[in-house]
């Protein structure tokens, strides 16, 4: 049995890698939300790290872009200590070839640790962890980012914790028992939504294929962090980056369209939906009910029949509410919020569909008959007109803090 | 002559009736039927659409155990292909997304006899797994531009360019269509909204022929059936499978959850006290979760 | 040249043409064949000393019978005369055997893909073809050329088209060729399928192996429409449905589920119709997560039971034991009942009488006798089948698919010798091809009433004593029984039109009230051994599949007329529903049965899109 390595260089390896870079994702000048809920795990953890192993790693904001230096101090405010800028013209929107070149520049970097964190310059080799963000962008990002940097990416993260962990793998410790510190345990939901998976991206301690495998890398679930309290009084350093641009760039973007203002039920917590009960005085009713949603920082969702438009209604409310975009059912959106409300909607088949995996219900409706009643954990009986200005009343004596939360 | 690879994948079947599950909720492999994954399917579409317009070749891979073989049948069914390659090995067994990228990479370069690929698709991502990273990361190697989350390409065969049409949706944000072009040999990830038009009658027959021909064609398919090792493709072993793997899976635990059943409370709103305790709970709601 | 439509007339024209070394490629909207087709039905193989018929076999080969996906022989022709509890029986077997090589129950989601198997091998091998999920929106002649447009596909031009398109041809529409079908020329047609074993089914129906029967109702099931009910035997399934003079259901209007519903709730049908069926119980107190646990496990039981069920009661349970996976018959018979027990011990589940509905499906049918196209033909674009307002309604003769078929070969054959002309004119083309119709005998059947076919109707009901029943429909009975007298009487029908007698043929008295007091008077008691749970319309509807658009197919003309209102009941899957003083549309559940389309601005939805039946 060959020797495996001692305690001296589990500490050494670790001392090449430092940090957590966060790979920031803007759009139309605006921070992603995901972006601004990694940044915040990653304080929390490295907080919690440092105070740990008395260390005094950073949390690293890597942003790409162009002519987006304001977008930086916001992120300090939300938590990074330091933000590397690469601003380019070539990296205005996203792409992947470059985007991917640009970052395994950063994170190999070692000058750059000049100004985010000198204590470690001599050892640093690359970063100890990167999160990105597990969307349409992060999730090919971190990908070829990792595959670039050799190392491992666990993705659809929703739960991570360090630790000092005890592995015993046949291949990784070829069957010893080794002592793994300041290891990313990065949890993954699987697909039926019972089990969690836990990855983690771990060293080669076995003599016969010893490698190391740093960047631990992930991408994170939107919604499955909160972002810190935005802070300005946090301080942080902002490091101009000048990227090496390859002339020979691949891809060329033609143009660019939005094309529907998406409706986002899935980070909502809270989802009111309206259907015909509304009918006595739509115009009225809709407005009460926004602003019923607007307290409760709720999604809005309407029945299939609305979105054809029965209604005589103002432009304004008819466009933004009468449409396919916002019907929930089977032809429509399937929402599982922590709160669903049911105004004014009887409870059709297709509806419910959309709807009945939300974790809690509750319903007003005159009509103790409706189907949506045996879809509630709690049936208010009696007219949406009486019922929600009555709520609306009580949550703000309860709760005089609650602001309208803009996006 | 444009030559097009497709990344597969075998998966279990999670059609409602088809899936079997275990008391505990996890999924009873043994008793669920495995089928070419529908991203994978996709994809083949994908393919496809270019043998029927430009008259593409079409060589399909897979890495996986023997039973693999079935998806690529299936495979050859939706796009008639030249090809069809099954990269097994012992050696490949516990392979993460970087060391599947390994053998795949090598396993492109093979097609043809090592003739060059120009478009190589690949799934959004696989129903079991569901990373979505092996296709990024096997382009990554090939040195192939990536381009993920296509819903529409057209190829110029003359400037040997692909013109794609990209979903870009951000939670939270707007969601974009962005056209771009890139030069050939390109890795396209297929966006599950991606469907084949053929817009001409005369498409639409070829469509009809080739199809037919997938059809009969698949029945005899390890005709054109190739195996491969770790050695016919070249592969060090030590950056493949177990040993070629960044990350390993370190535990299995169910996610605890305390879902409620539905006993409906019945409140009438004529007397409004009687809403307080409602107020409350969604007070709670707000503050807690 | 283009075929639009690709039903079993539509099929046809593209067999023939290709068989006659043509090029044709054919256009349908579905997304799959068969997807978009409803019938009764019964596919009809017929002979006439009038002239010559082409049939099914013709067309697709002598060996259709034995191969084709066809579902029972019918051997049995039954009437049944309804009110209440009473039943009277009439066997028509003689009428339905008239001039008919075979009668077979069909499915048409099951026929017409076989059909389209063999129409487009012959197709492709003259270059052309069948396109599914393409929706022809508009046909325009521009100099010489015919120029297609389609929601789906670039234009291009044909040198001819046969419209195949239905009893809401839309070419006929786009081209305006003819009018729209009036409410007083076509029926209504509503049916549901029903599922039964098929060892069951022959048990239960008197039936051997691979034969069928066909019933008929009339009387207080009606609910006073004029027209009837019909049941016939499938393999493994009933259709169980309804065909009403439109007009009829204007003047009483009522909803086509309620029509479906007396069937149902009628005692004797109820028995034809009944099954073992399990009932799930609710198990409410344990966790959420348990629950579904248990929905699947119980679900995936009863799938296994229904499957295996289903498969011991067939021809084919042999082949359960000869796969190895049960040593007998008898095996297989206790498996069954072991999972039944352990459904009934384990699960709560109950098995109570009832009967299983699987799809629900509505359509307009054409009265040839009074819509049929004179010229069924209009520039170079020939019309067959229901889109020629073609097909053979009269009393208990129920002839569509048959027609369809015939007309498609003769428009094949005008169409194969215009291409070898080159002449598409209408002059040269269409009126050869309306000769070639008015050769047919069944256009003679659409034009007079047979006298053969009124003697074997007599004599089939020569032991009723009609006296007793209804004097005055007895003594005319009774007059018709003289040849001489019958003779003259015909003579003169034929000569003031078939249309001045029909009101006395098609009439409530015929179709309502004598049946009922047949059935008073003479009919047994049928007592039903249970109550069927019926399920709603919602429900009905929910089993149906859709390719959802979110655009609307059909334009409402006027949202206050009188018409609209009454579609609120007619529309078979309730789309229509009363916003104030206006008619309002909400399209998701139609079935493209054409009920409104008088009234609106009426199109098929989009390729692929809409209704997609799955047995027809």
């Amino acid at each position: 049995m060959s020797k495996l390595l001692g305690r001296e260089n589990i500490s050494n390896t670790n001392e090449k890698y430092r940090h957590i870079y966060v790979i920031i994702e803007h759009f139309e000048g605006q921070v992603v939300p995901v972006s601004l809920e990694m940044l915040g795990e990653a304080r929390r953890l490295m907080d919690d790290f440092n105070q740990k192993y008395n260390s005094s790693e950073k949390v690293v904001a890597v942003l790409l872009g162009s002519k987006v230096r304001k977008l930086c101090d916001e992120l300090v405010t939300y938590g990074a200590d330091s933000v590397i800028y690469a601003n380019h013209e070539e990296l205005r929107y996203p792409r992947n070839d470059i985007d991917t070149r640009v970052i395994v520049q950063i994170a190999k970097d070692v000058e750059i640790l000049k100004e985010i964190s000198p204590e470690y310059e001599s050892t640093f080799v690359k970063p100890r962890y990167m999160f990105f963000a597990a969307d349409n962008i992060g999730r090919h990002l971190s990908s070829t980012v990792l595959a670039e940097l050799e190392s491992g990416l666990a993705s659809d993260i929703n739960k991570l914790v360090i630790s000092d962990l005890d592995i015993r793998h046949e291949h990784k410790t070829k069957g010893q028992s080794v002592k793994y510190e300041k290891t990313l345990e990065m949890y993954r939901p699987d697909f039926s939504g019972f089990l969690w998976t836990t990855i983690l991206c771990l060293d080669n301690k076995n003599p016969e294929n010893l490698r190391e495998y740093h960047p631990q890398g992930c991408s994170i679930i939107p919604g499955a962090f909160k972002p810190i309290e935005s802070d300005n009084l946090r301080k942080g350093t902002i490091v101009e980056y000048y990227p090496k641009i390859d002339q020979d760039l691949k891809i060329k973007i033609l143009s660019r369209r939005v094309i529907e203002k998406k409706i986002d039920y899935e980070t909502c917590k809270i989802v009111v939906s309206f259907g015909r009960g509304i009918k006595d005085n739509p115009e009225q009713n809709i407005k009460l009910v926004e602003e019923f949603a607007e307290l409760l920082d709720a999604e809005i969702g309407i029945t299939l029949p609305l979105s054809k438009k029965p209604y005589q209604l103002s432009q304004n409310l008819d466009s933004k509410y009468m449409i396919p975009d916002r019907v929930i059912g089977t032809s429509g959106s399937k929402v599982t919020p922590t709160l669903y409300v049911a105004v004014g909607l009887s409870g059709a088949i297709q509806h419910v569909a959309g709807m009945k995996d939300s974790e809690m219900v509750l319903s007003i409706n005159t009509d103790e008959n409706s189907p949506i009643v045996d879809e509630s954990d709690i049936f208010i009986k009696g007219r949406m007109e009486q019922v929600i200005p009555i709520l609306i009343d009580q949550i703000k004596k309860q709760m005089p803090s609650i602001s309208i939360r803009g996006q | 002559m444009l030559n097009v690879g497709v990344i597969i994948k075998l998966e279990p079947d999670f059609s409602e009736g088809n899936v079997s599950y275990n008391s505990d909720g996890t999924l009873n492999r043994a008793e669920t039927k495995n089928i070419l994954g529908p991203h994978s399917a996709i994809a083949c579409n994908a393919a496809f659409y270019c043998k029927v317009k430009y008259g593409a070749h079409i060589s399909i891979g897979t890495m996986g155990p023997p039973i693999a073989e079935s998806a690529l049948k299936q495979a050859q069914v939706l796009t008639d292909a030249e090809e069809l390659n099954l990269y097994s090995d012992r050696l490949f067994a516990g392979a993460d997304t970087l060391a599947t990228a390994e053998v795949l990479k090598n396993g492109v370069k093979n097609m043809f006899g090592g003739n060059k690929i120009d478009i190589v698709f690949s799934g959004h991502r696989a129903s079991d797994g569901e990373t979505g990273q092996t296709g990024p990361q096997t382009a990554w190697k090939l040195g192939y531009t990536f381009l993920g989350n296509v819903i529409d390409f057209d190829i110029d065969l003359g400037r040997k360019v692909v013109i794609a049409k990209r979903l870009i949706s951000l939670q939270g944000m707007d969601t974009i269509i962005e056209e771009i072009e890139s030069p050939l040999p390109v890795f396209i990830t297929i966006d599950p909204s991606y469907r084949s038009i053929f817009n001409t009658v005369s498409q639409r027959l070829t469509a009809n022929k080739f199809s037919k021909e997938g059809r009969e064609h698949s029945e005899e398919y390890t005709h054109i059936l190739r195996i491969f090792d770790s050695k016919k493709l070249n592969l060090d072993p030590k950056l493949v499978g177990l040993p070629g793997s960044p990350t390993i899976v370190y535990r299995v635990e169910k996610i605890p959850r305390a879902k409620t059943n539905r006993k409906t409370e019945f409140i009438d709103a004529a007397n409004p006290d009687n809403l307080t305790p409602i107020t409350t709970k969604i007070i709670q709601i707000l503050r807690g979760k | 040249m283009a075929i639009v439509g690709g039903g079993s007339a539509g099929l046809s024209a593209l067999k023939k043409l290709s068989d006659l070394n043509k090029s044709a490629i054919l256009i349908e909207a579905g997304d799959r064949i068969g997807t978009k087709n409803v019938s009764g039905g019964i596919l009809y193989s017929k002979q006439d000393p009038h002239g010559r018929i082409y049939n099914v076999e013709d067309v697709f080969g002598e060996d259709f019978v034995s191969n084709a996906p066809i579902e029972r022989l019918i051997k049995k022709y039954l009437l049944h005369a309804t009110s209440k509890n009473k039943i009277f029986t009439i066997d028509l077997t003689p009428l339905h055997e008239y001039k008919t090589n075979f009668g077979f129950s069909v499915l048409l989601n099951k026929l017409n893909p076989w059909l389209a198997e063999r129409a487009s091998e012959s197709a492709e091998k003259q270059g052309g073809g069948i396109i599914t999920g393409v929706h022809v929106s508009d046909i325009q002649w521009m100099g010489d050329k015919t120029i297609i447009r389609t929601n789906e596909l670039e234009e291009f031009q044909v040198n001819s088209i046969i419209a195949a398109d239905g009893v809401n041809s839309e070419v006929a529409e786009i081209t305006k060729a003819r009018d729209k079908f009036k409410p007083e020329e076509v029926y209504f047609g509503v049916k549901v399928i029903i599922k039964l074993p098929e060892n069951i089914i022959e048990e239960r129906f008197h039936l051997n192996s691979s034969e069928g029967s066909a019933h008929l109702f009339a009387g207080d099931i009606t609910l006073n429409h004029i027209g009837g009910g019909f049941l016939y035997t499938n393999r493994q399934t009933l259709s169980l449905g309804a065909v009403y003079h439109y007009d009829s259901l204007l003047s009483n209007p009522v909803t086509p589920a309620q029509l479906v519903d007396e069937l149902i709730k009628n005692p004797l049908i109820g028995e034809y119709i009944k099954d073992e069926v399990p009932l799930r119980k609710d198990n409410n107190d344990l966790s959420k997560e348990d629950q579904l646990k248990m929905q699947l496990s119980v679900s995936k039981l009863i799938k296994t039971y229904d499957e295996l069920r289903y498969k011991y009661f067939s021809k084919n349970n042999v082949e359960l034991v000869e796969s190895g996976k049960f040593r007998n018959i008898e095996d297989i018979k206790s498996k069954i009942d072991n999972i039944k027990k352990d459904l009934i011990e384990k699960y709560g589940v109950q098995f109570v009488n009832n009967y299983v509905e699987l799809e629900y499906s509505a359509k307009l049918i054409p009265d040839g006798k009074r819509c049929m196209m004179k010229k069924p033909y209009y520039r170079n674009i020939l019309f067959i089948g229901d889109a020629a307002g073609r097909g053979i309604f009269i009393g208990p003769k129920i002839e569509g698919l048959n027609v369809g078929i015939d007309d498609a070969v003769r428009a094949s054959i005008a169409i194969s010798r215009s291409i070898d002309k080159n002449n598409f004119d209408s002059g040269y083309m269409g009126n050869y091809y309306e000769s070639l119709i008015n050769e047919s005998p069944y256009t003679r059947e659409m034009n007079r009433i047979d006298e053969d076919y009124i003697t074997l109707f007599l004599n089939v009901t020569r032991n009723i004593s009609m006296d007793s029943v209804d004097p005055l429909f007895g003594f005319g009975l009774g007059l018709m029984k003289n040849k001489r007298l019958r003779g003259i009487a015909l003579r003169l029908v034929n000569f003031l039109g078939y249309d001045k007698v029909l009101p006395f043929i098609e009439s409530e008295k015929a179709y309502v009230q004598v049946p009922i007091l047949l059935a008073n008077k003479l009919g047994s008691i049928v007592n039903s051994s249970y109550a069927p749970v019926i399920p709603t319309l919602p429900e009905r509807i929910a089993k149906l599949q859709y390719n959802d658009d979110s655009e609307s197919h059909i334009t409402v003309e006027d949202k206050r007329s009188e018409f609209m209102k009454k579609l609120i009941l007619l529309c078979p899957t309730k789309c229509y529903s009363l916003e104030g003083k206006d008619v309002v549309l909400q399209h998701e559940g139609c079935v493209e049965c054409g009920t409104c389309s008088i009234g609106t601005r009426w199109r098929h939805p989009k390729g692929e899109k809409g209704i997609v039946y799955r047995y027809g």
